[in-house]
């Protein structure tokens, strides 16, 4: 009775009047919150603490498991546009080649990302490889501009090629993507920025799991002229006759301008393609997580109420022999 | 190869071939009949936002929101 009484009164003060070291405090055995101290002095963790950890974890399972269904839901929308823009631009490198290695004095480098987060690690590689180029092309005359396009990549290249940033362009998924629409933003880029060659950089997709960042260059029309006289591929374009009563030269205008738009179509698409991809992979790998932390947590839960259930028992036997004895 | 030949009337008016083509679209989607044409039109929506940067500051970023090329 006495023993029941000093329960009732809290773990507070259960350590200051009992001549035993347990606190001893009245629970059920489906507990409240209690803070235990076992007979060998070993503190366990609140249960109810832990039921609020579990509670709160299996709602991020269920969030990030709807999220990796958006993810895929988008991805088959996309997937097809990006397979047919294919087609656009094999002409073009067949036709004109694509020179990574071509030496000019303006390059600009066109970084392409996503405006949204947690798509792990695509937009960090597309900003490596970008100030890669950065690194590759510097030298006495030559320049390399950034044209951002999407607000991860803003948000790394800010921070240390403020100088270098010529244009930075957001919110390009509002709507859902169409020709028109990188048409539009591939003549903005062109009318604001000089350039001998541009540098293309996005995750090119070629599975649900591999994303390769990849460089497309498009040349300008007098960079075209300059390499068409060292041979090669561009170095065939004087046999091809010319309709219609234009001039090498606009007619190469018109293509270097076209080729960038539909790189530019492509490069976007190919990149949303893989930010879908790469979301869904990171939220299936954060749902397993959040599984394996939901089973740790029960067993943590279990072994606590299991050692509280132990405690009371030994409390009331104790009490009892106590009494008798 | 001087180019003497004479350069397009658009070319000259200062737009890009990007430009042209998208009007000559527009044009042909205009002659859509009608549930086509509203589907097409709305397809084709353009919006984003463009800051163009100097010396290492942005400017004031605008927003290109038109509802296709004009």
């Amino acid at each position: 009775m006495a023993m029941a009484a000093l329960r009732r009164e809290g773990r507070r003060f259960a350590p200051l009047i009992s001549p035993r070291p347990i606190t001893a405090v009245r629970s059920p055995p489906l507990a409240p919150s209690h803070e235990d101290e076992g007979p060998i002095g070993v503190r366990y963790v609140s249960t109810q603490v832990v039921r609020n950890r579990m509670k709160s974890v299996k709602s991020i399972q269920k969030i990030t498991k709807a999220m990796k269904m958006v993810a895929a839901s988008k991805l088959r929308a996309i997937q097809t546009k990006a397979e047919n823009s294919r087609g656009l631009w094999q002409p073009f490198t067949a036709l004109l080649g694509d020179l990574p290695s071509v030496d000019v004095k303006k390059n600009v480098v066109v970084t392409i990302s996503s405006d949204k987060g947690l798509c792990g690690g695509i937009n960090s590689t597309s900003v490596k490889i970008s100030k890669g180029l950065h690194k590759l092309n510097s030298g006495p005359e030559k320049e390399t501009k950034y044209v951002i396009l999407g607000e991860k990549a803003k948000a790394q290249l800010v921070r240390d090629s403020k100088k270098d940033i010529e244009l930075i362009i957001t919110e390009l998924q509002k709507n859902p993507l169409s020709y028109t629409q990188v048409s539009v933003l591939a003549d903005d880029i062109l009318k604001n920025v000089e350039y001998d060659a541009l540098r293309i950089v996005f995750n090119k997709f070629h599975s649900v799991v591999s994303f390769v960042p990849t460089v497309s260059t498009v040349l300008s029309p007098e960079i075209v002229e300059r390499e068409a006289e060292s041979g090669g591929k561009l170095g065939d374009l004087d046999s091809y006759e010319i309709e219609g009563g234009e001039t090498k030269g606009e007619i190469l205008q018109n293509l270097a301008e076209f080729q960038f738009s539909c790189v530019m179509f492509n490069a976007v698409l190919e990149n949303a393609c893989s930010e879908q991809g790469a979301r869904m992979s990171a939220m299936d790998s954060s749902s397993r997580n959040a599984g394996d932390m939901l089973d740790r947590l029960t067993l943590t839960y279990n072994r606590t109420r299991q050692a509280s259930i132990t405690t009371e028992l030994i409390e009331i036997i104790s009490g009892a022999s106590a009494l008798e004895g | 190869m001087a180019s003497n030949a004479a350069v397009p009337f658009w070319r000259t008016a200062g737009m890009t071939y990007i430009t042209y083509s998208n009007i000559c679209a527009n044009l042909v989607r205009n002659c859509l009949k009608e549930p086509y044409k509203t589907e097409a039109l709305s397809r084709e929506k353009v919006h984003f936002s463009i800051s163009k940067w100097t010396n290492g500051k942005p400017e004031k970023p605008t927003i290109r929101s038109d509802s296709s090329e004009e």
